[in-house]
């Protein structure tokens, strides 16, 4: 049964991706990115991470989203026109990318998986209970740096959007 | 830990006064701030104790870099009060984004822990993202902002892939586990191309070659003390923590990776140097310059046992010329448009103290001796031949000579030509002049007596 749901979701991804990319209008490529996120999604909670599934519609699907169709039609890309690039460059794109995918495929297929032999704890790690206990102590200082992180880019929001005083 | 803390409490307090109104006092208090940060940083002061499940580890080379970001800062500080003239009810926000910068370089150089490396990072770079485009009118600064913003995104994606693959392989973002792991026969594969990955994500922000395109039109494009910022703390920081990160690793990246870092740093050196013969912009110059210098500095990660005393030196004469340079040309430039080496003609008989100061500043990077960058290259230099790498001198050396003649075309063009605008006598602000001089007598001391930052470490 899970395996059915695994290559019905790899087969989602995998074909919405193609179709962000080949699809020629810009908005029909955001649609589809969602499709994506959503399955991506799918893929979490098929690893038992519901709250990083959660999190993941909530931010990508939701919230990156918005933000990609609000700059599309904003800056009026919807009408496509797209410039084609050079044949070598092409070329030369899918060669480096092929060897990108080559290094990665081979490193990544000598791993073994970290557990041969589930042991069940009787903890929920997924829970956030337990992900809030591991922010809270051992990983407090990157959570307080995050906050300083959120204060300067809101700083930043402010300083770029702020008008000055004698163009107004 | 306690500098980190004082400086996130001093960049509040910075919002603070801006809300009760007193704007004013806002730059000599963050200067009183910063020196008061370099106190408790220099001098050791644990307040807290505590060392938070091994995030930040301050060592000496963490204190020593620290202490250097403050002092940078508090020259750009000291700058922000005239050069924001024009915009002075944005001066809070862009004091409190510099604080902001430094508490992310701090951050980057003293993480026990490659969470803090990468939160540390990231509030480096967005900062300057901010700042570079942080001049909306200017279709330059646009420009400089939106590309620094979507190559360093790039970047950091990279560095979030390598720190997730070494996490796959190590199941530890803390160093300690790391270094343990490394020894380990059984961890796999894979961590290579984590520390491959991580390695280019920080060569691209101390844009050495092939990573260094974005360089000299993001320098070109930000308002000149940003540009001034990325090449002294931006750089210095971003160089430091490779050198950390390259420390932990070097035992683990195989023969063949350290010879492509051997052909990438001479790489850098010649591709920086060659271009910046042809500029007629001085921040394009210096972008080009800057390449060339973290060239050098790269020198440093192939001895990484006994060259930690020689790359601070060499970063702290670079930083300090760098910020001797910038602040001439800040006012200098302040009427201009552009930044043209044309503006500098006859500055030598207009202004000779200016001119003197620049002089010594570009001298300073060229490798002359007295000035501190003669001998933080011999440092570097002499480090590289206890590790026999005979050839990185060889190029080093060449190097230093072809960057003499472009920065004896700005010499020349102050001593040597007439000025040609009619501008009437600008009335240079005494702050730049006292930032230049205290940034080159400081290079100037290091310069007379090494020994005193060597013997630091």
């Amino acid at each position: 049964m899970i395996e059915i749901l695994f290559y019905l979701l790899s087969a989602i991804t995998l074909g919405s991706a193609f179709i962000t990319i080949l699809s020629k209008n810009p908005i029909h490529s955001a649609i589809w990115l969602v499709v994506c996120f959503f399955s991506i999604a799918g893929h979490y909670a098929l690893l038992n991470s519901q709250f990083l599934a959660m999190v993941h519609i909530i931010v990508y699907s939701g919230a990156i989203m918005i933000l990609m169709l609000f700059t599309i039609m904003l800056m009026n890309l919807n009408i496509s026109n797209e410039i084609s690039k050079p044949l070598v460059t092409k070329i030369v794109a899918t060669i480096a990318f092929c060897l990108v995918g080559l290094v990665l495929v081979s490193a990544l297929t000598q791993t073994a998986p970290a557990f041969d032999a589930y042991v069940n704890s009787g903890q929920d790690y997924q829970s956030i209970q337990v992900l809030g206990k591991v922010l809270m102590n051992e990983f407090v200082v990157p959570f307080e740096m995050t906050a300083v992180l959120l204060l300067m880019a809101m700083i930043g929001a402010v300083l770029i959007s702020k008008k000055d005083k004698k163009i107004a | 830990m306690n500098t980190l803390i004082a400086l996130a409490g001093l960049a509040v307090l910075i919002l603070v006064l801006e809300i009760i109104n007193l704007r004013k006092t806002i730059v000599p208090l963050t200067i009183l701030g910063l020196l008061a940060a370099l106190g408790i940083t220099f001098c050791d002061v644990q307040i807290l104790s505590d060392n938070y499940n091994n995030m930040i580890v301050e060592t000496n080379f963490s204190k020593m870099f620290s202490s250097l970001f403050i002092v940078i800062t508090i020259f750009l500080v000291a700058m922000s009060q005239d050069f924001y003239k024009e915009q002075y009810e944005k001066i809070s926000d862009y004091i409190s984004l510099k604080i902001f910068l430094l508490i992310g370089a701090v951050c980057m150089i003293s993480f026990g822990n490659l969470t803090m490396f990468f939160i540390g990072l990231e509030i480096l770079s967005i900062t300057l993202y901010i700042l570079a485009g942080s001049n909306p009118t200017k279709i330059k600064s646009n420009e400089a902002g939106m590309k620094y913003f979507l190559l360093g995104s790039f970047a950091s994606g990279f560095i979030l892939f390598g720190i997730a693959l070494i996490y796959g392989a190590t199941a530890s973002f803390d160093l300690n586990t790391i270094s343990n792991a490394i020894l380990n026969p059984e961890t796999p594969n894979f961590l290579s191309l984590g520390v491959v990955l991580v390695t280019i994500g920080m060569l691209f922000k101390i844009a050495a070659f092939p990573f260094h395109f974005w360089a000299p039109d993001v320098y070109q494009g930000s308002p000149t003390i940003t540009t001034a910022s990325m090449s002294t703390l931006a750089k210095v920081a971003a160089m430091a923590t490779l050198f950390k990160i390259h420390a932990i690793f070097e035992s683990y990246i195989s023969e063949a990776f350290t010879v492509l870092l051997i052909c990438l740093a001479i790489v850098t050196m010649f591709v920086g140097n060659i271009m910046a013969l042809k500029q007629d912009n001085i921040k394009r110059m210096l972008a080009y310059s800057g390449i060339s210098h973290a060239g050098f500095m790269m020198i440093a990660l192939f001895n990484t046992a006994n060259a930690t005393a020689e790359l601070f030196y060499y970063a702290a004469a670079y930083s300090f010329a760098s910020i001797a340079a910038f602040a001439i040309i800040i006012a200098v430039c302040k009427n201009y448009k552009d930044e043209k080496i044309k503006h500098f003609k006859g500055l030598g008989k207009q202004n000779p103290m200016m001119a003197a100061v620049l002089t010594m500043a570009l001298l300073s990077m060229a490798g002359i001796p007295i000035f501190a960058g003669f001998f933080g290259k011999f440092f570097l230099f002499d480090s590289a031949l206890q590790s026999g790498h005979l050839e990185l001198v060889i190029f080093g050396v060449i190097n230093s000579i072809i960057s003499v003649y472009y920065y004896f075309k700005v010499i020349n063009q102050m001593y040597s030509q007439e000025a040609i605008s009619e501008l009437p006598e600008t009335n240079h602000s005494w702050i730049y002049k006292t930032v230049a001089v205290l940034a080159i007598l400081l290079n100037i001391a290091m310069g007379l007596c090494p020994s005193s930052i060597l013997n630091l470490f």
